[in-house]
């Protein structure tokens, strides 16, 4: 048996597949993530009002998301209600988030394997070739920067945001701050446009030269959005069938009856079912889901997007292309938000904390997040974080064993897998911090 | 141009992204090595290496140990490679027993009794606290700027007003549903320990309205004392400004989201920690 280890890296936290082979025969592919900090064990007796400040230190990419599921699972526990202003901060915080995130994944994580770069950063060996990466990188940078500075100015910092309380958040944004604001994000978007153009030829090229777009065999989805895909702001969570149907969904309080969480012993992470099937979720999950949301641009790559690719669409090297859609989707929808008056309403209400189960759910750039806190006197008895790169896992390994069986044969092992494999884990653009916290 | 290089441990990534927010050095340093946003097998020999999260595994171990001798300079980068983070503070002795039983995997590396701080396998020549550090504190270490005035605490870049007939009595201040914009925090039954904490944030918590962790650790005055000098530092700014009973001061200073920035330079968890001197620190 020969065993091919892959350390993978442009992508968040520790990991690296493992596949093993025999004349030629891929026996497995695994995806192992390699860290492990132990927050449900070390959370237990925190005071659970701390809970939005410490669990955003589950991951800085994806601190947000955390910082959110936690103040709505105590508001969850609490029965508060919060005012209409609030939600609305938090979707810009929200939005901050997805765009940083997919900003990130496309031009930082992936992109440089359109251009055969190790690297955004390295510079390109011709003139020619240096003069577009260093103005991708510019304008990557650029675009990225609005998704952080959005964060900033809804949630008061970027990495571990602290604006949302319970009850709601701390403060509102001045008629001045949003006009900056919408300044940048103005800008920010044609570049947007022109970067996506951009990635998406490069990735039609690529796809042409590979003879595949990957792993396309039909999958269920998950989100967290509602109906319309200017809703990606919804209290319970979705599930598409392989066909494209909308066939269940369930609160977050209900999650054990429809997911399944199992362990395995080559990771510190495990993986999610969907009553014993494999599930996918992230970006591709909420294109296949979405409808236009009546934003000019948003509803343009839409369209192509189906107009190429179909509805559901289960390549997964589409995951990267839809991520773009939504790249400029944030932007979009975040402009409409900060058009509206942002501090004369109240953004918090009073309450009484109690103890309890609560439950929070965000639809996360990775897909559906649920924390559940059990409170005793105060106290997390128990806390369970659901996270959305666990429930791809088992997408991940069909895919990575696709991808093995198309390079590996009995007389050699094409090199172009190594390659592959980064490909096939980046389009699922995993969390380790998060998947194993 | 100086050549850096990123060795990530366990840790959340959340310093890398503030790297990258920090797009200066893009054209005025060479990054060399940074798993996030490159792929790379090895760290190659370069001037200065940034350390973020702590030695958890015994491959984070290996790692630390290989590449610290590849620089000229090594950098322990936010409160996780300082202390070992909030994974440490699972290191309590019962959590850890079940922590370590329920976790055991095979095929991976295994986990360290401790999650460390990274001083306690290399020497480390700077500290640069922050949960993370914002980008223009990474621009500081990076060019070693002899020019950027860092304030001396979170007070003095925050801006609000301290009013002398506001005394709280309890640390109710989260549960009001609103914020004062100006006044301190402490007058609005805050724990807010900003008056101690080492400046350089700009105060990015407190001026929209959320009160100072700690998470840059304590101002000069206290980063070579033992931590309860810096704990009875804050008792005393609370008994003259509130009417907040002590023990309520106490347990909310010992609860785990400030213990664990309080403790960043002194002893918590009781691991033994080489002295880190104020001159060292960012």
């Amino acid at each position: 048996m020969t065993t091919l280890t892959f350390p993978l890296s442009r992508i968040e936290g520790h990991a690296r597949v493992v596949i093993e082979t025999r004349n030629g025969n891929v026996i497995s592919a695994h995806f192992q993530a390699m860290e492990l900090r132990g927050f449900e064990h070390l959370v237990q007796g925190m005071p659970a009002e701390q809970m939005p400040v410490i669990v955003p230190r589950i991951c800085g990419v994806c601190s947000t998301a955390h910082h959110l599921a936690a103040v709505g699972a105590l508001e969850d526990a609490y029965d508060i209600e919060l005012p209409p202003l609030a939600v609305k901060i938090r979707e810009l915080m929200y939005l901050g988030q997805l765009l940083q995130n997919q900003a990130t994944s496309l031009f930082v994580f992936t992109l440089p394997d359109r251009l055969g770069l190790t690297s955004i950063f390295e510079s390109a060996a011709d003139d020619q070739s240096e003069k577009i990466r260093s103005q991708i990188a510019g304008r990557a940078l650029q675009v990225r920067k609005a998704g952080t500075d959005l964060i900033t100015l809804a949630g008061g910092q970027f990495i571990h945001p602290i604006k949302a309380v319970v009850g709601g958040v701390t403060s509102g944004i001045s008629a001045e701050a949003a006009a900056e604001m919408r300044t940048q994000l103005e800008h920010a978007l044609p570049l947007a446009c022109e970067l996506y153009d951009h990635y998406w030829e490069a990735s039609l090229s690529q796809s042409e030269r590979l003879g595949t777009w990957g792993d396309d065999s039909p999958s269920y989805y998950i989100a967290a959005i509602g109906s319309r895909s200017d809703n990606y702001y919804s209290d319970v969570v979705r599930v598409m069938s392989p066909e494209g149907v909308i066939c269940d969904s369930f609160p977050a309080r209900d999650f054990r009856e429809y997911l399944t969480l199992e362990d395995t012993d080559y990771s510190y992470a495990g993986y999610t079912s969907y009553k014993g099937e494999m599930i996918r979720a992230n970006s591709l999950a909420r294109v296949n889901m979405g409808e236009p949301a009546g934003l000019h641009h948003t509803d343009r790559y839409l369209k192509r997007f189906r107009e190429v690719f179909g509805r559901p669409a289960h390549a997964i090297m589409l995951f990267d292309l839809a991520r773009g859609v939504e790249l400029v989707y944030t932007l979009e929808r975040a402009l409409q938000i900060l058009d509206e008056p942002l501090d004369i309403e109240d953004t918090d209400v009073a309450y009484t904390p109690c103890d309890g189960d609560g439950y929070g759910l965000v639809e996360a750039p990775r897909g559906p997040l649920i924390h559940h806190y059990k409170i005793e006197k105060g106290l997390i008895k128990q806390a369970e974080f659901i996270i959305p790169t666990v429930h791809n896992v088992r997408a991940i390994e069909k895919a990575l064993r696709t991808a093995a069986e198309r390079y590996i044969n009995s007389k050699r092992v094409d090199m172009e897998l190594e390659r592959a494999v980064g490909r096939v884990v980046r389009a699922f653009d995993p969390c380790i911090a998060c998947a194993t916290h | 141009m100086k050549r850096f290089a990123v060795l990530q441990l366990s840790g959340c990534s959340g310093c890398e992204v503030a790297l990258l927010n920090a797009e200066e050095w893009v054209d005025q340093f060479d990054l060399e090595y940074m798993t996030l946003v490159m792929s790379a097998y090895d760290v190659p020999e370069v001037e200065v290496l940034l350390v973020t999260g702590g030695v958890r595994t015994e491959e984070d171990l290996y790692r630390i140990r290989r590449t610290a001798r590849m620089a000229d300079e090594v950098v322990a980068v936010g409160t996780c490679a300082i202390s070992g983070g909030v994974a440490n503070l699972g290191d309590h002795r019962e959590t850890q027993d079940v922590f370590l039983a329920s976790e055991e995997r095979i095929h991976l590396p295994d986990l360290l009794p401790k999650c460390r701080p990274v001083d306690s396998v290399v020497k480390v020549d700077r500290y640069l606290p922050g949960c993370p550090p914002t980008p223009r504190l990474f621009m500081a270490v990076l060019k070693r700027s002899p020019d950027l005035k860092i304030a001396k605490t979170v007070c003095q870049e925050c801006g609000r007003k301290k009013v002398r007939e506001m005394r709280p009595k309890h640390l109710y201040g989260s549960q009001q549903g609103e914020v004062l914009p100006e006044v301190c925090l402490i007058n609005q039954g805050f724990m807010c320990i900003g008056t101690s904490t080492r400046g350089g944030c700009l105060a990015l918590c407190t001026i929209p309205g959320y009160p100072c962790v700690g998470c840059r650790g304590p101002s000069d005055a206290f980063i070579e004392k033992e931590s309860q000098a810096w704990f009875k530092s804050i008792q005393r700014v609370f008994s003259h400004m509130t009417d907040i009973p002590d023990d309520e001061i106490e347990t909310a200073l010992r609860s785990p989201q400030l213990s664990l920035f309080l403790f960043q330079f002194a002893d918590y968890a009781g691991a033994r920690l080489s002295q880190r001197h104020k001159d060292q620190v960012v």
